[in-house]
């Protein structure tokens, strides 16, 4: 017997800490809660980010020239809980900088479930990984269309799937839509995303998150109709940037999710 | 799941090294080191590595007596081996035409390059003219303007040279850059990194297609002195050209000594001497000695040479000096300046700025009693001309 898929989670939004400033992530992360999003990630600014596009270098740019070291954005994160469940989106230097022991104490007090650690593929650091799952914070698998079925089985084998009491933010499989780096990208071609999804739902029943180059409500709800969730990222740390509030930004993208 | 690499990908004792890459990469970089493995026991493709070595490089490369500057110095003996008389003028084309060889092998028709002075940037241009692959290199802005010969010479190669205009401009901006555009194209593009740094197995790769220099000079020292120097000699960036030449000496009594460029100040950003300045850390693909603040940021560099003004320690390279195999200096650009004065009037050589920091610690070992010495003259210095004016006042 199968049950039908529906996405648990119908937009995941990212947004940059420290941009348009960490004194706003409160009132952003209590917005985004009120228009019912259940999770939500969060970018830690870094000086190298590779897997970044223009934008969201801009973006980590400016929040590092306005003071928004890692431990300044985790200590403005301690104590919120008007907040969607974040997953904490780094590159994993300054995560070792901080080290394990003093990283868990700092994620302790905010609502930080899980981490996507964009250049760190399982087994690089295992003790490291094994210590923070334990304590209760799970790294994000990423799969990408050079990513073969086979080695996704075993990617989502490493990374495993908590079960459905676990919240989203600690289930999902983060499914990169198209080569190269994060961005905008208007006019990316959905078929072959289209396809994987098939192919990884048939691997079981764990939740999709898509992200890399959606920006426009078309795109997002394409996604949603394959039964996985949009991540929208730089066309929205764009808005943001330029004045625009959450809601402003996310309710053309949100409406069209029914 | 295993990570499926075949090769060890780290070093030393600490464990320097692994593969730190997006997961878009993760399957490229599996490709390559299969096809790099094969093509090793491949007769094949060593009998046309070997040729094009010979005939279009330029190799075997002199070991050079350098007596008068020897004499200079309170030496008894020095020599250099020529990287410098290589075609294009610098080590970089041993790397650049084999991984280009190797490229071609997988089927791969657009090469993406990375280059800080630009001799890495020139050799992957012709190494790429010359087997018909498209090329395009990414290069820092400031880098382009204090090596603009280079730029000149990869246009005129064919490639496309991408200024990137992150950052400070330099060696570490234009590796971000390049590692973007490959995970953007990797199932039709290779990339060449051009020192021994990046996600395993590009440290591997281009220390094992480097270390011909050392093997050359290894022989040559024998041949041409009967016996082998007291010190062996090269100056470190990434270490593509300290790897190539010291490694194959690690199992002789001898000191092997790299050198850092110690800019012009102590302080972080005002130099890119990474053993006493650096902390473990990961950038670009590998754990390594690495300069940054408390934050985990890469910190700012500067050195007179674009070639070795770079935050990292490639990883091996890395391992053999914590490990004790390896001894470092640094050199300041005031020092180097005065390294490349020395070869030029004592034996007619113009040095490339990242070689004359390995002259500049030659007087230094005479004093502390340091009779031979074997020097990597890693590049030619006609690219430097500008700089060489402007800070000693030679006019053209």
């Amino acid at each position: 017997m199968t049950t039908p898929r529906t996405p648990m989670n119908p937009l995941l939004p990212f947004i940059m800490a420290g941009d348009p400033s960490l004194e706003a992530l409160p009132g952003i992360l209590s917005a985004a809660r009120a228009l019912g999003l259940e999770a939500m990630e969060l970018g830690l600014p870094h000086s190298d980010p590779i897997a970044d596009g223009p934008v969201l270098q801009a973006a980590a740019h400016r929040a590092i020239q306005r003071g928004a070291t890692p431990r300044r954005v985790l200590e403005s994160l301690a104590g919120l809980t008007d907040s969607p469940d974040l997953i904490l989106f780094t590159y994993v230097n300054p995560l070792l900088q901080i080290g394990t022991e003093a990283l868990v104490r700092l994620l302790a007090p905010t609502p930080v479930k899980a981490l996507l650690v964009v250049d760190l593929p399982y087994g690089e650091e295992p003790t490291f990984e094994a210590d923070l799952r334990a304590a209760g914070y799970p790294m994000v698998p990423l799969l990408t269309p050079t990513t073969t079925l086979e080695r996704a089985r075993g990617i989502l084998a490493d990374r495993p799937d908590p079960g459905p009491e676990a919240p989203f933010a600690q289930r999902f499989a983060y499914v990169v839509a198209r080569l190269g780096v994060t961005g905008t990208g208007q006019g990316t071609d959905l078929s072959p995303v289209a396809r994987r999804v098939a192919d990884l739902q048939t691997l079981g029943a764990r939740p999709l998150a898509v992200g890399f180059g959606l920006s426009d409500a078309e795109s997002l709800a394409a996604i949603r109709a394959l039964g996985a969730t949009p991540v929208v990222g730089s066309a929205l740390v764009q808005e943001l940037a330029s004045g625009l509030d959450l809601q402003t930004a996310l309710l053309p993208r949100w409406t069209s999710a029914t | 799941m295993t990570s499926g690499f075949t090769l060890p990908s780290r070093f030393g004792l600490q464990g320097l090294g692994g593969c730190y890459a997006p997961e878009t990469l993760l399957q490229p970089l599996l490709d390559l080191e299969a096809a790099f493995v094969a093509a090793l026991h491949d007769p094949a493709f060593q009998g046309e590595l070997k040729a094009e070595l010979r005939h279009f490089v330029g190799r075997p490369t002199p070991l050079t007596p350098a007596p008068r500057l020897a004499a200079a110095l309170g030496l008894r003996s020095l020599h250099l081996k020529r990287e410098d008389l290589t075609h294009t003028g610098a080590h970089k084309i041993n790397n650049a035409l084999a991984q280009a060889l190797l490229a071609r092998r997988m089927g791969k028709t657009e090469i993406i390059a990375e280059t800080g002075a630009g001799q890495h940037g020139v050799a992957t241009a012709a190494a790429c003219a010359r087997l018909g692959l498209s090329c395009t290199v990414y290069m820092g802005v400031t880098d382009m303007a204090r090596q603009a010969p280079n730029v000149a010479r990869m246009r005129l190669f064919g490639a496309k040279v991408e200024p990137v205009e992150a950052g400070q401009g330099t060696l570490k901006e234009a590796v971000n850059e390049a590692l973007r555009a490959w995970a953007g194209n990797c199932n039709k593009a290779h990339y060449i990194l051009g020192s021994a740094l990046g996600p395993h197995p590009f440290p591997t790769l281009v220390r094992t297609f480097q270390t011909v220099i050392g093997e050359e000079a290894r022989a040559q020292a024998l041949e041409q002195c009967g016996a082998l120097p007291e010190v062996v000699l090269a100056c470190a960036g990434g270490g593509s050209n300290g790897l190539g030449l010291l490694v194959p000496f690690l199992q002789d009594p001898l000191r092997r000594i790299a050198v850092e460029a110690g800019g012009h100040g102590a302080g972080l950003g005002e130099h890119a001497a990474r053993l006493d300045g650096g902390r473990m850390g990961v950038l670009h693909g590998c754990r390594t000695l690495l300069l940054q603040d408390d934050h985990g940021h890469t910190a700012e560099t500067a050195s007179i040479s674009a070639g070795l003004d770079y935050p990292a320690l490639g990883p091996e390279l890395a391992a053999l000096i914590l490990d004790g195999h390896v001894e470092v200096r640094r050199a300041s650009d005031e020092e180097a300046l005065e390294g490349a004065r020395l070869l030029c009037e004592a034996e007619g050589i113009l040095p490339a700025l990242e070689s004359s920091h390995a002259l500049a610690v030659l007087p230094a070992l005479a004093r502390e009693g340091v009779t031979s010495v074997l020097l990597g003259l890693s590049g030619r210095g006609d690219k430097d001309l500008s700089t060489y004016q402007a800070r000693t006042g030679v006019s053209a």
